[in-house]
């Protein structure tokens, strides 16, 4: 220690200096402190600028740190049939929800690896949906669906793990009868981006699953419900703090859809669709479709291949894609958007057009030869037979084509006038029926201007010329002529009722409670058809004969039809390029007071009798309710 | 320095109620305990007599170096660093108390040399000196500690009367390596520091909101400040301290929960007793009875204000993060120890002042 110096004296004043004192050593502890005040006036400013000036826009971040906005899904509404059996109801589950603003930085990529790899998505697709939310960063983002009990629990479980993370209750569409009435029933969603400001101006905050395609599209308003929010305090791993729920408000469920549907009919033409389809080997689909006449409430309706609607709600993303790349295309309703050549279910239109033309008499007998020559061209009958001379009705009944071959070239030969198109356009060819589902199909009614049109391009003028062959063609129901089944059914119904009804399958909307809000029963509007009751009177006879006298087409499926029941009906076998004709069955019972119509079509089915007759027959039976053993199984006729 | 004692003690008691289940008081309590371990260590520094130890100030410095060395080999890894020796159910962390340890033997070979100061012969070698244990310090990792340990150099250096020119220097060759370590190498895929040192280094210098990790903790931390407002949230309202916004609210961000709870008032009277506790050890070194215990005395000093200007920085989004605890507010056993002695040392240079120099 001798060799420590002692500094000289400071004075009591250390910026002073004195005699003794270093002064340097006074100056620079001088110094020292200085800088060391500085420093912590710096703090005190900022200090101010922090809490005094800035202190309110803090104090709201604070608050949008503690407080948390949950919402609670609303139930949506069922979907039943015209009884009450639900065809599509809800079952709870978890989703897993991400607050992209509370995934941040390294922590974001972090903590989505350690998601994905207990997910088993791929770290990417999490990124890409965490980043797809940064626009709205207080909404969550849903990042897996519908996820197991196990893996809810271990991720409730480990929050601090897993910040920004969350479950959110939800609801699954659940479809108690499996594939029945897949194909009208439509899916859940996220809303397409090219209508987002259309549902943002309907209270959607753009995250809602919403119906798509059919009835869930149609009928969404109904359906949603108002979604629950709670203003809850939560602590940083989103865990609830004591003080809890700071403002609730409950979600209301939304409303039931009863369709008119009648489930014993449905499933009843399902069956008799696919077992037809199962039975023609070369058959590639089916389509059917019951109604009410006098109403146009579908009954039944029913589309081969089908597909399971379950898997739009819980299945794999690797499920769906098959359903879509599926080259029998099951998600096909080929009711609605199945458009087929008519072939000879189209004869009704074409007689009323003769009828009421005066291009022939009801009760004029007409020789139905094997074959007739028109235009310097042979038109055969359906396999070459000869029926002798037939009236108008025995014409429908044994469907005899060179009678309405015939009445086609007269049709021709009127020039610029159109007499079946006008009549066919009245029963509603050409044109949507306006049933209440997304995206139905109008067929195709060939005219002379559309002829002129849809050939424009063709190097050839003759191809844009109306032809005697197109009016002889369309006649009976072939040519460029494109129906659906419901236009199909919609016509008969005009024939049975002498109006064309709308189609509907909403039938009443009920709020929770059983309480109908609103009921659509004889809302839909019904067009008259052209035709004259006379002309009517003579087709509904021929529809008769054929489904029940000896030598009518389809006698030997509906003649044992107990009286009450008895069906009228037509054949058709429609042709088409590249395989077996299509097999069609139009027909309504009872004949004398039409309670129901039933369309059929068997695609590569054969003839009209042999696959499509058969499934009308027990359509028709299980509407009516009477006992399907008395339908014939069919014979080869056209 | 009792007002700041209280202060934490009731700050760490009231943020951290609810951190460690069925018992509030678990911070509470241990703290109490380390302030009155704290209290009997600092009497007892008062009493020691400094310029004894300067005889020992080689044995001091390899005792210092083989302490720091034995955490490497026998100490607890917590988050990825090694710091601390376990010593029944305590934790010890020696470079905490190496930070008095080193300003005595800094302060003892600079007055044996004090013919020589100024050259850059000497500077270099209490560069050295320092150097090595700031070196093993940083290794642990622990930057900030390493930091103080070259402001205590640079404190004692400074008042015992080394050129500007040197610092200048130092400053130079400081800020190129700085340069070099956190945008160069790590651009070069060199990583000499932790990529968290690097991060929480250079996230206050970006923007509000950055998208770090470390931008969160700062976020978070000025977003408590601010959200004090004048007068503060009170001890219930403080929600980013209570709800676990703000991590490390009983450690490293306890001065973000005093502002929130007490708001800048609070804030602002914790600053100046600062102020108040550095403008006593600066003129308790005006008066040290011998050029020895001026050093030392400059050295607790800056270290003391290092610490808190750091610290205090940090959570208002003024300095990088860098984990350096606040003096007598924050949380611990072993800067609460070695601060409490570091003060007990101060006021022992106190009473063996020179006489006739009364403190006010």
């Amino acid at each position: 220690m001798t060799t420590v110096p002692q500094p000289a004296a400071p004075r009591q004043d250390s910026g002073g200096g004195g005699p003794t004192i270093n002064q340097s050593l006074a100056f620079r502890i001088a110094v020292l402190a200085g800088i060391v005040l500085v420093a912590l006036a710096i703090l005190l400013v900022r200090l101010w600028f922090l809490q005094v000036v800035g202190g309110e826009q803090y104090e709201q971040r604070a608050e949008v740190n503690r407080l948390r906005e949950v919402v609670t899904e609303a139930q949506r509404g069922t979907i039943t049939d015209r009884n009450g059996v639900v065809l599509v109801g809800n079952v709870p589950a978890t989703n897993v929800v991400a607050r992209p603003r509370e995934l941040v930085g390294a922590r974001r990529d972090e903590v989505l690896g350690r998601l994905a790899r207990r997910l088993h998505i791929p770290l990417k697709d999490l990124q890409t949906k965490v980043e797809g939310g940064e626009n709205t960063p207080f909404q969550s983002v849903v990042l897996a669906e519908n996820v197991d009990p196990r893996t809810a629990l271990y991720l409730s479980e480990r929050r601090r793990q897993f910040p920004g993370i969350g479950l959110r209750e939800t609801f699954l569409r659940d479809y108690p009868q499996g594939r029945v009435a897949a194909h009208v029933l439509g899916s859940l969603g996220p809303i397409p981006a090219e209508r987002a400001d259309a549902y943002e101006d309907q209270g959607y905050t753009g995250a809602e699953r919403v119906g798509i395609g059919g009835i869930e599209g149609s009928y969404e308003e109904w359906l949603r419900g108002t979604p629950g929010r709670v203003e809850v305090e939560v602590d940083a791993t989103g865990e609830l703090v004591g003080r809890g729920v700071v403002a609730s408000e409950a979600p209301v469920a939304g409303n039931d859809v009863e369709l008119t549907i009648d489930f014993k009919a449905q499933t009843a033409l399902e069956l008799a669709l696919r077992t037809q389809v199962a039975r023609h080997g070369f058959s590639t689909g089916a389509a059917g479709v019951a109604l009410d006449p006098r109403n146009g409430e579908v009954l039944a309706i029913a589309s081969v291949p089908d597909f399971d609607p379950a898997t739009f709600s819980d299945g794999t993303p690797r499920e769906v894609q098959a359903l879509l790349a599926d080259e029998r295309r099951p998600l096909l309703n080929r009711v609605v958007d199945g458009q087929y050549p008519a072939g000879s279910t189209f004869k009704p239109i074409t007689a009323a057009a003769a009828l009421d033309g005066d291009f022939v008499e009801a009760d004029e007998p007409v020789d139905s030869p094997p074959e007739i020559e028109l235009y310097d061209q042979i038109f055969p009958n359906f396999e070459r037979v000869s029926h002798g001379p037939v009236t108008m009705p025995v014409a429908l009944q044994v469907s005899s084509d060179t009678y309405f071959y015939r009445l086609g070239a007269k049709f021709f030969e009127t020039g610029a006038r159109q007499p079946l198109q006008d009549m066919a356009r009245t029963f509603g060819f050409g044109r949507k029926t306006g049933i209440d589902l997304p995206g139905e199909a109008k067929g195709l009614l060939p005219t002379v201007r559309w002829k002129k049109r849809a050939f424009k391009d063709s190097p050839f003028q003759l191809d844009r010329v109306w032809k005697p062959g197109d009016s002889i063609n369309l006649s009976v129901g072939q040519g460029n002529l494109l129906v659906t089944p419901l236009q199909m059914a919609v016509s008969y119904a005009g024939v049975a009722t002498g109006k064309v009804p709308t189609p509907a399958l909403g039938r009443r909307v009920v709020d929770r409670s059983g309480e109908a809000l609103r009921s659509f029963a004889g809302v839909q509007s019904a067009r008259p058809v052209a035709a004259s009751a006379a002309a009517l009177e003579t087709i509904r006879e021929g529809l008769r004969l054929a489904a029940n006298e000896h030598g009518g087409t389809s006698a030997s499926v509906f003649s044992s039809v107990p009286g009450q029941f008895t069906v009228a009906g037509k054949t058709g076998t429609a042709e088409q390029l590249g395989g077996e004709d299509h097999s069609w069955y139009v027909g309504y019972a009872p004949a004398d007071n039409p309670r129901v119509v039933v369309a059929v079509i068997i695609e590569r089915g054969g003839t009209g009798a042999s696959a499509a007759a058969p499934a009308v027959c027990e359509g028709i039976a299980a509407a009516l309710r009477y006992d399907a053993s008395n339908c014939g199984s069919g014979a080869q006729s056209n | 320095m009792a007002a700041i004692t209280a202060l934490s003690l009731y700050v760490i008691d009231a943020s951290t109620a609810e951190d460690v289940a069925g018992r509030p008081n678990f911070f509470f309590d241990r703290q109490a305990l380390y302030v009155a371990g704290g209290v009997i260590l600092a009497i007892g520094a008062m009493a020691l007599d400094l310029r004894r130890l300067a005889t020992w100030a080689w044995a001091l410095w390899g005792g210092l170096l083989g302490a720091l060395v034995v955490v490497f080999v026998v100490g607890g890894a917590v988050r990825g660093t090694s710091r601390w020796i376990e010593i029944g159910s305590f934790n010890l962390q020696p470079s905490e108390f190496g930070k008095i340890v080193l300003m005595i033997v800094l302060a003892a070979l600079l007055v044996e040399r004090l013919d020589r100061v100024g050259t850059p012969r000497l500077s270099l070698f209490m560069l050295g000196v320092a150097g090595v244990p700031a070196l093993v310090v940083f290794l642990q990792p622990d930057l900030g500690t390493a930091m103080v340990y070259m402001i205590i150099l640079a404190a004692i250096l400074f008042v015992g009367g080394t050129p500007w020119t040197h610092f200048a220097a130092a400053g130079a060759a400081i800020a190129a390596v700085a340069i070099t370590l956190l945008f160069v190498l790590p651009s070069q895929n060199v990583d000499v520091l932790q990529p968290y040192q690097v991060e929480r280094l250079t996230a206050f210098a970006t923007a509000d909101r950055d998208a770090s990790d470390a931008g969160y903790q700062l976020d978070q931390s000025t977003t408590a400040v601010g959200s004090g407002g004048a007068l503060g949230k009170g001890p219930d309202g403080a929600t980013q301290s209570i709800n676990d916004f703000l991590p490390e609210h009983h450690t490293d961000f306890v001065f973000a929960v005093t502002a929130e709870m007490f708001g800048f008032v609070g804030g602002a009277a914790l600053i100046l007793l600062y102020a108040v506790v550095v403008w006593r050890g600066v003129r308790i070194a005006a008066r040290a009875a011998t050029m020895f215990e001026v050093l030392v005395a400059s050295a607790i000093v800056a270290m003391l204000a290092f610490q808190a200007s750091v610290n205090i920085g940090m959570t208002v989004g003024l300095m990088p993060i860098t984990g350096l605890p606040l003096p007598l507010m924050s949380f611990g056993g072993s800067h609460t120890l070695a601060t409490f002695a570091a003060l007990g040392l101060l006021m022992g240079i106190y009473m063996r002042r020179r006489p006739g120099t009364p403190l006010s």
